[in-house]
């Protein structure tokens, strides 16, 4: 008996050597409310436009194609990416636009798919500001306005940059539903934000109150491809990382994924 | 004469050649690794440009009709909320980067976007207005129909101008290629024909005139040689000959001293001996006859007793002279010892040696010596005649010797043929 337990034992130790590692993984909210006491989270009332569970199921699919167990953290976008450079996360899920200041902290993966940014708002409010404005509300001739963000995003970073000189208010949210939640209770007259969010955001919301404003934007740093983000020393794991995009990307995966998620697939 | 052509060392002119090709290899290397190079840029500006944006183009694509589906959705749809959603779509399409980095793409979605929430605003005041807006539309969609297709056409066309330039590239290699295989060929072909002209060919005909160097053979000729060790090696052929021919005079010159009589110029013993056993060794074999003679000077003794030493001398010398006009060229003579000749006559029988060495005799009698005071005088000559058809050289002078002695003792100055049973 002693022999067949150590036998039983040398197969355990070698199947665990066969696993990889466990990874740490960030995944993106729209909402505090949309993760339980427990940490889990909480299915959407809305299951064609929402961002939250494409996300985790994204992450989820790519945990299983690097071969790891993956265990998920449900989380505001302001803790993802100081959690992955303090090496809290091994993945980070927040639909991150890759730009230099953010490389010079993390590492990024190839890109999951491409995002701009646009302006959402009441109709009501557009022709208001419109009037004002004496054309036709879009973000380069937005004036005196009072514009919501999630705090942290390249939206709120460009809204600080411009808001001296357009005399705009900045008013900064933890989530992309809090930053619309400001456009709910009248505290900003418009949320910029990315447009799958807006998107999102906009569909679920019942009274139908809200809209785009004005055209989208992709430049001064507001689009262009999205990526997972991770700690810049895990090289291996970035390449691990690709591969399994790569294939998702080419077994369709990717694009089965989005459809459950959304009504449309946008590459 | 016409002026020698330069001449090149063999070293220095293989060299030349080996850098001449290794100039030409690296030039052909250098001109395919160039032609490779831009077919390989041109190849991983189709993987790593072209083909990215030829998937961009077909994603813009793909976004647009589906930015036109949902357009359609507006119209389609039975209720306001349907309506607004799928206007919500339309608006999140219409955002996508893909699109708004085409300008036209991106006028042709604001527009549309913008056709679309004037038709959701104005169906949610009157729902028949979507069949007054339902030809506008079918433009608008025509028209964004269209450039999907362009979108189409104009990836197509850059992946068909970066293919053509692969293309060419390949063909451009295919042809250079063949160019420098057929320049090396020939550089080749040049080569082998050079080291034949210039070096086989040369070496054979040494090879030949050294097989065939001969005293008896006039020196070899060559004709003008360009390399230099080649015309080397025939110059010491021709020197060899030359060599060849000299040493073989001086052999036949020490052959002469050797078997000559100093004072005579007659064969001398030994070289006698050696040619008569030789000459009746064939004329035994052939069955041939032939006879020897032993001849002795009468009362030379006395005469050089009589005029001294240089007197005996010129006698000999004078006995010599006329024994050389007299006898047949065939016929062997020596100086056999002191005033002793020895003769061998082949082809003939005792009875036509008897003849000849009588002639002789009578001739010799006749003869008037001058000795070197200026005074004439005769001498005499007996000789003894042996047939030899049968017997060794040996036996047959002894016999000869024999009659020798009996012409001596029968009174001098006359021929005596030996007896056969000796």
């Amino acid at each position: 008996m002693p022999a067949f337990r150590s036998l039983f034992l040398i197969a355990a130790m070698l199947s665990g050597a066969l696993h990889a590692a466990d990874l740490r993984v960030a995944v993106l909210v729209q909402d505090e409310a949309q993760v339980s006491p427990q940490g889990a989270l909480v299915p959407s009332s809305t299951p064609r436009a929402d961002l939250v569970a494409y996300t985790d199921e994204l992450a989820r699919e790519i945990c299983r194609r690097i071969r790891s167990r993956c265990a998920v953290s449900y989380v505001t976008f302001g803790e993802i990416l100081p959690g992955v450079e303090d090496g809290r996360f091994d993945l980070g899920f927040g639909n991150f636009l890759r730009v230099p200041k953010r490389e010079k902290r993390v590492a990024f993966s190839e890109p999951i798919f491409r995002s701009a940014s646009r302006l959402v708002g009441s109709p009501a409010t557009a022709r208001a500001f419109a009037r004002k404005l004496g054309q036709a509300v879009r973000l380069d001739n937005l004036r005196g306005a009072r514009v919501a963000a999630m705090e942290g995003s390249q939206q709120q970073a460009f809204l600080d940059a411009i808001a001296a000189e357009r005399e705009l208010t900045v008013v900064a949210a933890a989530t992309t539903a809090g930053a619309f939640g400001a456009l709910r209770n009248g505290s900003a007259d418009f949320a910029l934000l990315p447009i799958r969010t807006g998107y999102a955001l906009i569909s679920h919301d019942k009274p139908r109150r809200f809209g785009f404003v004005g055209p989208a934007t992709a430049d001064h740093g507001l689009g262009d491809t999205v990526h997972i983000i991770l700690p810049k020393q895990k090289e291996k794991l970035r390449h691990a990382l690709n591969q399994a995009i790569a294939e998702i990307r080419a077994d369709g995966t990717g694009h089965r994924i989005m459809r459950r998620h959304f009504p449309v697939n946008l590459d | 004469m016409p002026p020698r052509p330069e001449l090149y060392p063999a070293n220095r002119a293989f060299a030349l050649l080996a850098a001449a090709f290794a100039l030409l290899f690296a030039f052909v290397v250098v001109v395919l690794a160039v032609d490779q190079e831009r077919a390989r840029e041109a190849s991983e500006r189709l993987q790593q440009q072209t083909v990215p944006k030829i998937i961009r183009f077909q994603r813009l694509a793909r976004n647009l009709d589906q930015l036109r589906h949902e357009g359609e959705l507006v119209f389609s749809s039975d209720t306001p909320e349907g309506r607004q959603q799928s206007l919500y779509l339309v608006m999140l399409v219409a955002s996508h980067p893909s699109i708004l980095e085409h300008p036209q793409a991106a006028a042709a979605a604001r527009e549309m976007e913008a056709f679309l929430a004037e038709t959701g605003r104005l169906a949610t005041q009157d729902p028949a207005m979507l069949r007054v807006q339902q030809g506008e539309w079918q433009q608008l969609s025509r028209r964004l129909n269209l450039l999907v297709d362009d979108i189409l056409v104009e990836g197509a066309n850059l992946a068909t101008a970066d293919l053509g330039e692969v293309a060419d590239a390949m063909r451009l290699t295919r042809y250079k290629l063949m160019g420098a295989t057929i320049l090396l060929g020939g550089f080749l072909l040049l080569l082998i024909i050079l080291l034949r002209q210039h070096l086989l060919r040369p070496l054979r005909r040494i090879d030949r005139a050294l097989s065939s160097l001969s005293v008896d053979r006039p020196a070899p000729e060559f004709p003008d040689a360009r390399l230099a060790e080649i015309h080397a090696v025939e110059e010491a052929t021709k020197r060899l000959h030359d060599a060849l021919v000299s040493n073989d005079a001086a052999r036949r010159e020490l052959q002469l001293l050797a078997n000559r009589d100093d004072l005579t110029g007659l064969m001398n013993r030994r070289h006698f001996m050696e040619s008569a056993t030789t000459e009746l060794r064939r004329a035994q074999r052939y069955g041939r006859p032939t006879a020897v003679a032993l001849g002795d000077l009468d009362f030379f003794k006395s005469l050089n007793d009589t005029y001294g030493h240089g007197a005996g001398d010129a006698v000999l010398r004078t006995f010599a002279e006329l024994l050389t006009e007299s006898l047949r060229q065939s016929d062997l003579v020596c100086r056999y010892g002191g005033e002793e000749f020895a003769f061998l006559f082949p082809e003939s029988t005792v009875g036509q040696a008897h003849i000849l060495v009588e002639r002789f005799r009578e001739r010799w009698a006749a003869q008037e010596i001058r000795l070197p005071d200026g005074l004439l005088v005769r001498a005499t000559l007996s000789i003894g005649v042996a047939d030899t058809s049968h017997c060794s050289i040996d036996v047959a002078l002894q016999r000869a010797d024999f009659a020798l002695y009996e012409a001596k003792r029968l009174g001098r100055n006359r021929v005596v043929v030996a007896a056969e049973a000796g």
